[in-house]
Parts: structure tokens; C-alpha cells; sequence
């Protein structure tokens, strides 16, 4: 039974029992329709009552009928409601009648006609029990007055015994009156209760509606919901679809970590060794939730494992289910399936290394023969045009083949393949090897250049990647850097980092291109105006070595006026240099 | 001792017909006997179970079978535990290089590669040889 179901069942419960402290029109009657018949009763065989007006007894019964059918058209159609008081009413009068019928003013059934009045006591509002006292108190007096030609000095017990029974008339329906405001006031009170239920019954039903169509809707995620013991009590369609187990056949009847592979489990059990019991009765599970338990929401990846023994890599994340009190009632575990998302990142690895193989191989074809043909000068000596052609052609091969390097690379960065081997490392090794290898360049294109540092600094690095990250930006400045020019590398160790600076005195980059810079294929319009051969890959490489490292990229330029590029890397240790290099 | 005084024997394996010239043209510079030379990996191991060459210079990616499968074949075969073995592989990745050390090769060169470093390579490798 849904909580819904639950509340409507208490709703109709306090309708009822409110229905039943209002009494019907009809119950109202019936006390006085048992006076009549009591009346009926001591007509037909009491010979003390004297009939002095037949017809008017006759009249006085039919009033008092027809008032009975009266409030039962009133039971019948509730619309009716309002002219409730004609009943009373009628009863009233016709008990007047009656008692005009048997002897007037000494007539048995004097009080008679003060009975159906109360019926207007328990209406709510002053002026009813004005009217029911008035009413009361007219149908005693009038008929002294109608009987006894105004003389209403009759006897002194005459005088006492009316007043005493007006007293009495007076006092029960005050009495009365405040019962029933009493009641009234409680019934009221339910109403409203009554209202605010079905309103919050109505809410109370949206929601659940709107969870219900959420719930079902999540067909892609499995959503599962446990106790605080794992075991399973809420079982998405997400979850049926993943598992291929129905709801009511995993509710009550699995547990959470029946689901995953023993080994992970173990294996963060283990991780998390610390905090976990090992006397734990089930330290899988206790793993699986330990950090959600914290309050965190803990996303992290593990392998789903199918009943039929299928293995499903999720992205999962458990978060805690929370009572109104705070307390922790259970855990939720809601997941997505990476095996397509894998899948994709496998096939684009593969096809990367492919495109790499597929490029590799006839430039080892070119590059080799090239080689044995500038070898082969023996056999039949090259001119030197010749030996130029081959100079370039070679430069060119090579030039392909670092492209082939660098998106290879760039796809490791990507895919987060992309590995280094770090060692401790000094750096000025490095900076004064990439600087001797731009030399010959250098020259060529008319550049000075120039190191400076005077302190040699130790950091964790993969020697080879740095060099990498240290040729391309040099031979970036080489490149942007007119005839003439000067190149700067520099090296400057702080408490905490060991900084690279290369600076040109270059054509510099435009202050809005900056923050594009390290974009891939991003080219700066000083570098394409001036036709500098490149595709936009150096950098974004470069900074992904320097992040790979911990370490961050920075730049400064003017334009005409030069550029400064700064690698910053955390420091292991700094080390004076026996000498301090400026110039080269 | 005469059998001292023969050049090495070399079975080379590459898919590539002109990579497989430049390797044979390096072994011959080098004055090493090419015994044979296959175009994938499972010619490979039926040939160097045939010939018991002293040096198999072996392409990773081949049809057939890998260099690398060739590689643990050979390792995992008594008979030919003298076989010196150099792969040529056109994957530069460190865990690359790293696999083939593992399979059990003795040399690692990445493509492109210069054919006249190679046969440096295997000239040294003859001189130890025959010394």
C-alpha cells in the first residue's frame, strides 16, 4: 500500500466520523415524532384527556407527518439545507394545534410545543437561541393569552408554575445552545484538518507522481537503492535493463555487492584498511559505501558484474539516504555504463596508432633510402645541387615525421595515455643541450643566442620530454625572431619552483591572441602574416609536458618588441653553479 | 676454426617490400648472410625454425603473427635460444619499447631508422660473434 492509498483511507475515516457528530434532519425529528406518538398513544387510551376540538387534533398529527417527511426530502437532497428550520417549525405549530385540541390552555401537551424549539438551539448563531427562547416562551404565553382573554393574573401557582417552566425552558437551551457550539466548533476543526489532508494528500500525490514518472524515465542509469546493510529496497527500470533482473525479483531478495567484482571490492577494502573494521561482517560493502558514509558524495569507476558473469565498467556514485531525523536509513547507488564510452576511446587509440604506423612506415622508407643514397657517393659521386635536392627532400621527410610525432602525441595527451618516465633531473644539462642543438639553426637564420643562469635547479622530470618541451620553445623563438635578433634562455630557481624562461626579441603576438595561444592549431596572426612555417601543435604540446609535470606555462608579449615564454616546474632542490654562465 | 670465420646468419621479417630492401641492403653492408626474408609473422617462425639463423631482425606490426609472438615463440623454444633478435617497430611509445624487451628482444630500433646505424649495429654484433 503506497503512502498515498494510506492517507486516503485516514481521510475518508475522519470524513465519516465528522458526518456522524452532525446529526441528520431526520435523527433531529425523531424526538419529536416520538412525542407525537406518545401524544397519539395518551389520546387513544388515557379518558382523562379531553378532545375538545377533533379536526385540530387531526391537524396537529398531519403537521407533525408531514414535518417527518419534510426532514427526510431534507436527509435526501442536501440543497435543500438552508430552510432545515421550517421542520421545527411545522412541529411547532403543530403541536399548538394539538394542545388547542385538547382542552386549550389545560391541555396535557401545554410544554409540548417547547420541544421541537430546541432543534433551533443547536443552529449555529445568537439569534437562534433568541429565537428558540422566544419561541419557547411565546407558545406558553400565547396560549394563556389566546385562552384566557389577556388574563394573565390567574392564580399565584398558576403565575409560579409558568415562570418556573420558563426558566427551565431558558436554562436547557442555553445548555443546549453551548453543547452544541462546543461540538460545532470541534467539527469545524476537523473540516479543516479534513481539508488540509486532501490538500496534502493532492501534493503528496503529485510528487509521488512526478518521482514515480522520474524514476521510471531513467532507463539508461541504474538507480539502487539500499538499506544500511546493502540489502536491496528500490530497483530502477535503469537497473532492470542493466542486470536483466526484474524489480520484485532483486528487492528484499539481493544485496548491493553481490553486483561488483569480489577483487575491486577487496582491493579498496584494503585501500581504505584504515578506517575499515577488518571484523567487519561484510567489508565489501563497508567499502562501497565507506566514503559516502562521511557525507561525501563518492563518484568513482568500478565494475559491475552481470549474473550471467558479463562484466559492465560503471561510473558509480553513492550518495547517502537521509531520515527526517538525520539519520543515515540507507544508500543510494546510481550508475551509467562506460562500456560504449571505452569503446570509443579504444577505437580512437587504435585508430591514431594506426594513422601513426601507416604515416611511419613510408617515411622510414623515404628517410632510409634517402640515407644510402647520400651513403652511395662512392659508386657515382653526387653534385653538389644534388647533394642540396637530398639536403632537402631529407629536412622535409623529417619535418613530416615530427608532425606525425607531435599529433600522436597530442592524441596520448587527450586520451590521457600519455605517460612519463620522471627521474630526479637537473635542468641546465638539458637547457645548454636543446640550446646546442638549435645552434646550427641559429646561425643560419643570424640569431644570437644567449643562456643565463646562476644556479643549476633539480626537479622530478622525464629528461626526454622536457628536452622536447625545451626545443619547442626555443626553436619557436628561432622562428619568430627576425635576422638580427637574440634568443634568451634563462633559469631561475625560488623556494618551491624551478623556472625556464625563453625570450625573443621577436615580432611578438597580438595581447587578444594570448589566451589562444595554447589552443590546438591555434595560429597567431603575426605568424601567419609572416608566413612561419608551423600547424599549431609546439605549444599545446609543450604545456602538456609542463602540466604532466605539475608544472604551468606562462607568457608575455609586445608586439615588434619580443615574446617571453616561462615553464615553471615544482623544485626538488636548488644547486649553486661553480660558475655562473651568462652568454654562450 | 673455420665455423668462426662464416658470417652470421640472418632471417629478416617485414611486411613492407621496401623496408624488407633496406633491411637487406644494411645486412649485406654489415657482411652478414641473409638467409631468408619473410613478409609476416607466421613465415617468420616457420623459417627460423627451418634455418636456427644466429640474427632475426623482426617488424612488430605483421601480419600472421606479431614480432612480438615470433619473439616469445623463439624464446620459448630451446633449440633456438642463440638467436640474437632486433625489432624494427614503428611505435614510438616507451611501453612499446618496453613490450618488445619484455618478448625477449635484444634490440629495439624505431622506424624510420637509418640503415647505416643498423648495420653499425650488426657489424658490431658479428665482430662479438666471431671473436
Amino acid at each position: 500500500m503506497t503512502v498515498l492509498q494510506k492517507l486516503t483511507t485516514r481521510v475518508q475515516q475522519i470524513g465519516r466520523r465528522i458526518s456522524s457528530i452532525v446529526p441528520s434532519p431526520l435523527l433531529k425529528q425523531v424526538p419529536t415524532l416520538i412525542l407525537g406518538l406518545v401524544a397519539a398513544l395518551i389520546l387513544a387510551t388515557s379518558s382523562s384527556v379531553r378532545i375538545t376540538d377533533l379536526p385540530a387534533v387531526i391537524a396537529g398529527g398531519i403537521g407533525i407527518v408531514v414535518a417527518t417527511f419534510l426532514a427526510w426530502m431534507l436527509v435526501l437532497n442536501v440543497r435543500w439545507q438552508r430552510y432545515v428550520l421550517v421542520v421545527p417549525a411545522i412541529d411547532a405549530i403543530a403541536f399548538s394545534v394539538l394542545r388547542y385540541g385538547t382542552d386549550g390552555f389545560d391541555s396535557v401537551f401545554a410544554a409540548a410545543a417547547s420541544v421541537p424549539l430546541l432543534w433551533f438551539t443547536v443552529e449555529a448563531g445568537r439569534r437562534h437561541l433568541i429565537l428558540s427562547i422566544v419561541g419557547a416562551l411565546l407558545s406558553l404565553y400565547a396560549a394563556s393569552l389566546l385562552f384566557s382573554g389577556g388574563d394573565l393574573s390567574t392564580s399565584a401557582e398558576h403565575v409560579r408554575e409558568r415562570f418556573t417552566f420558563a426558566v427551565v425552558c431558558t436554562v436547557a437551551c442555553m445548555v443546549v445552545f453551548g453543547l452544541m457550539r462546543q461540538s460545532r466548533n470541534r467539527v469545524d476543526e476537523f473540516e479543516r484538518m479534513l481539508a488540509e489532508s486532501r490538500a496534502l494528500a493532492e501534493k503528496v500525490h503529485m510528487a509521488e507522481g512526478l518521482l514515480r514518472g522520474l524514476w521510471d524515465a531513467i532507463t539508461e542509469q541504474s538507480a539502487i537503492g539500499t538499506d544500511v546493510t546493502g540489502l536491496i529496497d528500490a530497483w530502477n527500470p535503469g537497473a532492470v535493463k542493466m542486470f536483466g533482473i526484474t524489480e520484485s525479483a532483486a528487492i528484499n531478495q539481493r544485496r548491493i555487492h553481490e553486483f561488483h567484482l569480489p577483487d575491486e571490492l577487496a582491493a579498496r577494502a584494503t585501500e581504505l584498511d584504515t578506517v575499515i573494521d577488518s571484523n567487519s561482517a561484510n567489508p565489501g560493502f563497508e567499502a562501497l559505501i565507506e566514503t559516502a558514509r562521511l557525507g561525501v558524495s563518492d563518484v568513482r569507476e568500478w565494475t559491475y558484474l552481470r549474473d550471467d558473469g558479463g562484466h559492465i565498467p560503471v561510473e558509480l556514485s553513492v550518495t547517502t539516504r537521509l531520515s527526517d531525523t538525520g539519520e543515515t536509513v540507507g544508500y543510494l547507488f546510481v550508475a551509467h555504463d562506460l562500456t560504449r564510452a571505452q569503446d570509443a576511446s579504444r577505437l580512437k587509440d587504435e585508430f591514431v596508432g594506426l594513422i601513426s604506423h601507416e604515416l611511419r612506415t613510408p617515411l622510414s622508407s623515404i628517410l632510409g633510402y634517402l640515407e644510402l643514397m647520400r651513403d652511395d657517393r662512392d659508386e657515382a659521386p653526387l653534385s653538389d645541387s644534388r647533394l642540396t635536392y637530398l639536403d632537402v627532400a631529407e629536412r622535409n621527410a623529417n619535418r613530416l615525421l615530427r608532425l606525425v610525432g607531435d599529433l600522436m602525441f597530442t592524441a596520448q595527451v587527450e586520451s590521457g595515455t600519455f605517460q612519463l618516465n620522471e627521474q630526479t633531473q637537473r635542468v641546465a644539462p638539458i637547457l645548454a643541450t636543446s640550446i646546442e642543438s638549435a645552434g646550427p639553426v641559429a646561425d643560419a637564420a643570424g640569431i644570437e643566442m644567449v643562456l643565463e643562469m646562476s644556479e643549476d635547479c633539480i626537479v622530478n622530470a622525464d629528461g626526454m620530454r622536457l628536452g622536447q618541451a625545451c626545443d619547442n620553445l626555443i626553436s619557436n623563438a628561432i622562428k619568430f625572431t627576425p635576422r638580427g635578433g637574440r634568443v634568451t634562455v634563462g633559469l631561475v630557481g625560488s623556494a618551491s619552483s624551478a623556472t625556464i624562461t625563453v625570450a625573443d626579441t621577436g615580432m611578438g603576438i597580438p595581447a587578444k591572441e594570448l589566451d589562444q595561444l595554447f589552443s590546438r592549431f591555434f595560429r597567431a596572426s603575426t605568424a601567419t602574416r609572416n608566413a612561419v612555417q608551423g600547424v599549431g601543435l609546439g605549444l599545446v604540446i609543450t604545456r602538456a609536458i609542463a602540466r604532466a609535470h605539475g608544472g604551468e606555462m606562462g607568457v608575455t608579449s609586445e608586439e615588434g618588441v619580443g615574446t617571453t615564454f616561462s615553464m615553471t616546474l615544482p623544485l626538488v632542490q636548488r644547486q649553486r653553479l661553480l660558475r655562473p654562465i651568462v652568454g654562450v | 676454426m673455420t665455423i668462426d670465420l662464416l658470417p652470421l646468419r640472418v632471417v629478416i621479417a617485414d611486411d613492407d617490400p621496401d623496408i624488407r630492401a633496406l633491411v637487406t641492403i644494411a645486412v649485406k653492408r654489415a657482411g652478414l648472410d641473409l638467409v631468408d626474408s619473410c613478409s609476416d609473422g607466421t613465415a617468420a617462425w616457420e623459417s627460423l625454425q627451418a634455418h636456427a639463423p644466429d640474427v632475426a631482425i623482426l617488424d612488430v606490426a605483421m601480419p600472421g603473427m606479431t614480432g612480438l609472438e615470433v619473439c616469445r615463440l623463439v624464446r620459448a623454444d630451446a633449440r633456438l635460444s642463440g638467436i640474437r633478435i632486433l625489432m624494427l617497430s614503428a611505435a614510438v611509445a616507451d611501453r612499446s619499447r618496453q613490450a618488445g624487451l619484455v618478448a625477449g628482444a635484444d634490440e629495439y630500433f624505431i622506424k624510420p631508422f637509418s640503415p647505416r646505424l643498423l648495420a653499425e649495429r650488426l657489424s658490431l654484433l658479428a665482430a662479438g660473434a666471431t671473436r
